[in-house]
């Protein structure tokens, strides 16, 4: 009997017999799929460890926040070169960022600028060069993110280099806001002294009230010319560099990278313009000095890591400082062990619907001999062999796994997407970088295939034994 | 006379029943001459079938031997025994042994995957065998739509394809009416000669001494009489 013959009597046989062969054929389905998507983990780990996360080496990042709790230490100066002391730790540097607003031509925008010194920009976390080069510190070149570009509606990143912008920080203005205290521009500090009664001057709370009236008044006009009556600080740049942007949410890249010593110039040109600054300022009594705040304290500092530093080692030494450490690594070490036990669920169905598949399949081979005993011993009575009887329900089996093999397959591949879209939805919320966690290259399509075909025929190699045995004088005789 | 197809020695087959062996055949000696119809009579459980499937090399004797065209059966391997079956003998069944969910024409069609015909030639072949049996608008019938004269003709026309120089009918007309039977043992019959020979069982004395050159009674797995009948020789 030819391979053809097998394969066509193999699968005339499953045909007939739809509805067990169907639901044997959704055990192997089942086994398959679970094994199909275990191991696309697998492969994309390895895939996305080898080349997505070493390259934008995360591995060797590490992000360092004031602590949270308590009376938190700032993370000034003095902190930055502490931390670029701990062992492991080649680079640390502060995220040092500015609104700034640059000028292109006719165009202006307001976009988020930080200073990084040079060896920063040497770390593998900034090297994602698109065009250009990196800045050389005080050349009066300057480098960019490509979120710039996007800003200011740029194509051709190559095209960007060379071109001149202007970058300008705003800052408080410190002489109107002391002008605007005393002077009131509303003029009627008059009419207000006139309508005041002199009668209850003494009586209680009145004067206090005054006060209080005229003490939010001032303090109001005060902080009106800080913050509105700005200053402008600006230094023309020529771009000598485009920078791949992104980064994860906690770290990221600004689209405007400042030299440090344009960094200096832009904080002593006063006090920034933000808000938020002025809480520190004011706490440190420093609210009315004119240069920049003494004690800068910064709320990110970013450590750069020997390649084979330990990260935990780092991180304890962070902790002891008083701050918190952030390692992209050891975020990723908490998804990759939530990811494992997902695995592990996966090779666990994986394995007993192997096995519960591989018992169907002897299962329905075996009820398939009882009932084809008379056309056994007819093929025997044409001249096949009992090898021949064996190959054929070798062949059946192995069609049973082959056929569910390719729905398996189909199986894993969309439970491997789900899961990778789930994964993603935990980093996007865990704030780490987004990343392919799954892959289903062909090999794996292959593997799995043959896995599928050979549990099969094991699983049918007892029944087809027992079918090639089947005496041909006890099949044909007469019932 | 014409030459000896097929010889049996002594031919025996045995089976362990506990303590007791059921002498199925017990030295049994024949010769199947070339163009020969042999009918083997004899009532039921006398051997009949038994020495059939031997003969068939479908089955293994305890004692003796059966040889063909001078070469003995249990000198072949199952390799070689299958290819005999396929090449060298067509068997019929009492109960035709077709496959049901097969038309007439893919069941005639299964005896060619094991001569080695291509599958191009089969079904050509196959149709070309049911016509010659009368049953050229019966090819996509399944069994169950067929008469069982009609079975027994498609059964006669698997067993006549891969043209085997051997016929082995166990008991044809078992199943059928009497006009049926008489054009069955009457196709048997005509089908002797052109180098093919014919030995079939039946417990139908009449219709055997109607057609059969030779008739042997078997017994208890014994022949017990032989009857020639020359005039149902052509030549003769
Ligand atoms: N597998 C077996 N085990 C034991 N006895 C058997 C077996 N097969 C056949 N026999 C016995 O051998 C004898 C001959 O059987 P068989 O050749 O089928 O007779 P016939 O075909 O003449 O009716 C019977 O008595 C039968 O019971
Ligand atoms: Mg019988």
């Amino acid at each position: 009997m030819s391979f053809r013959d097998l394969m066509r009597m193999a699968l005339g046989s499953l045909h007939r017999q739809k509805l067990r062969s169907s639901l044997t054929i959704s055990g192997v389905v089942i086994a398959i799929g679970a094994f199909v998507a275990m191991l696309s983990f697998g492969a994309g780990n390895q895939r996305m460890i080898a080349d997505q996360f070493d390259d934008l080496g995360l591995f060797t990042t590490m992000l360092v926040f004031p602590s949270a709790t308590g009376d938190s230490l700032q993370l000034d100066e003095a902190a930055v070169d502490r931390l670029s002391e701990i062992n492991g730790v080649r680079l640390a540097y502060p995220y040092d960022h500015f609104d700034v607003e640059v000028s292109w031509g006719d165009t202006t925008v307001s976009v988020g600028a930080q200073a990084l010194p040079t060896a920063a920009l040497q770390t593998k976390y900034y090297t994602n060069l698109k065009a250009g080069r990196l800045s050389d510190e005080g050349s009066g070149t300057i480098l960019v993110t490509e979120e710039l570009l996007d800003h200011l509606q740029v194509e051709d990143a190559d095209s960007f280099i060379g071109q001149n912008i202007v970058v300008a920080v705003k800052s408080a203005s410190f002489d109107s806001a002391v002008a605007r205290l005393f002077s009131d521009p509303d003029g009627n500090l008059q009419d207000r002294f006139a309508s005041m009664e002199m009668d209850s001057l003494w009586e209680d709370g009145y004067l206090e009230g005054i006060l209080r009236q005229e003490l939010n008044a001032g303090t109001k006009r005060f902080l009106d010319g800080y913050l509105n009556a700005q200053a402008l600080t600006e230094e023309s740049f020529e771009i000598c560099g485009v920078i791949q942007g992104g980064g994860s949410r906690r770290n990221r890249i600004l689209p405007v990278i400042l030299p440090i010593e344009t960094a200096r110039r832009f904080d002593a040109a006063g006090p920034s313009a933000d808000p938020m600054e002025l809480v520190p300022r004011i706490m440190q009594g420093e609210i009315f000095s004119r240069s920049p705040l003494s004690g800068k304290s910064y709320s990110q500092v970013t450590l750069d890591l020997h390649q084979y530093a330990s990260h935990r080692a780092v991180s304890d030494s962070v902790e002891s400082m008083g701050f918190e450490a952030f390692s992209f690594a050891s975020q990723f070490e908490e998804i990759r062990r939530v990811m494992l036990f997902f695995n592990m669920g996966l090779g666990l169905v994986g394995l007993v619907a192997l096995v519960t598949a591989a018992l169907g399949i002897a299962n329905t081979m075996v009820m398939s001999i009882l009932e084809r005993r008379r056309e056994i011993g007819i093929l025997r009575s044409l001249g096949a062999q009992p090898r021949d009887i064996r190959s054929l329900f070798l062949v059946e089996s192995g069609a049973i796994g082959a056929l569910g093999s390719l729905g398996g397959i189909l199986l894993g591949w969309l439970v491997a997407r789900a899961a990778s879209m789930v994964a993603k939805i935990i980093m996007r919320n865990q704030d780490v970088q987004e990343m392919e966690l799954f892959a289903t290259p062909l090999w794996l399509i292959g593997f799995a295939m043959a896995v599928g075909i050979l549990v099969a025929v094991l699983a049918g190699s007892y029944p087809a034994r027992r079918a090639a045995r089947v005496d041909p004088v006890e099949a044909l005789r007469q019932e | 006379m014409s030459e000896v197809r097929l010889s049996c020695f002594d031919l025996s087959r045995h089976y362990e029943r506990g303590p007791q062996t059921v002498r199925a055949l017990d030295g049994v000696s024949l010769e199947l001459r070339e163009g020969e119809f042999l009918a083997l009579v004899g009532s039921s459980g006398s051997g009949k079938s038994t020495l059939l499937n031997l003969v068939a090399g479908l089955d293994r004797p305890s004692k003796g031997d059966v040889e063909v065209k001078g070469r003995s059966l249990s000198d072949l391997n199952q390799r070689d025994l299958a290819n005999y079956r396929a090449r060298h003998t067509g068997m019929i069944f009492q109960s035709f042994n077709l496959i049901g969910h097969y038309s007439a024409l893919e069941n005639v069609a299964l005896a060619l995957a094991f001569t080695g015909t291509p599958h191009t030639q089969r079904a050509e072949q196959a149709r070309a065998q049911l016509s010659e049996l009368g049953l050229s608008d019966r090819v996509d019938h399944r069994p169950a739509d067929l008469s069982g004269g009609e079975q027994q003709r498609v059964a006669i026309a698997r067993a006549l394809v891969t043209d085997p120089d051997l016929l082995f009918a166990d008991e044809p007309t078992g199943n059928l009416d009497q006009d049926n039977s008489q054009q069955i043992v009457e196709l048997l019959a005509g089908l002797c000669g052109k180098g093919r020979s014919v030995l079939m069982t039946t417990h139908d004395l009449e219709l055997a001494g109607r057609y059969a050159h030779r008739i042997l009674r078997l017994n208890y797995g014994r022949i017990e009489d032989e009857r020639e009948l020359p005039q149902n020789r052509r030549e003769s």
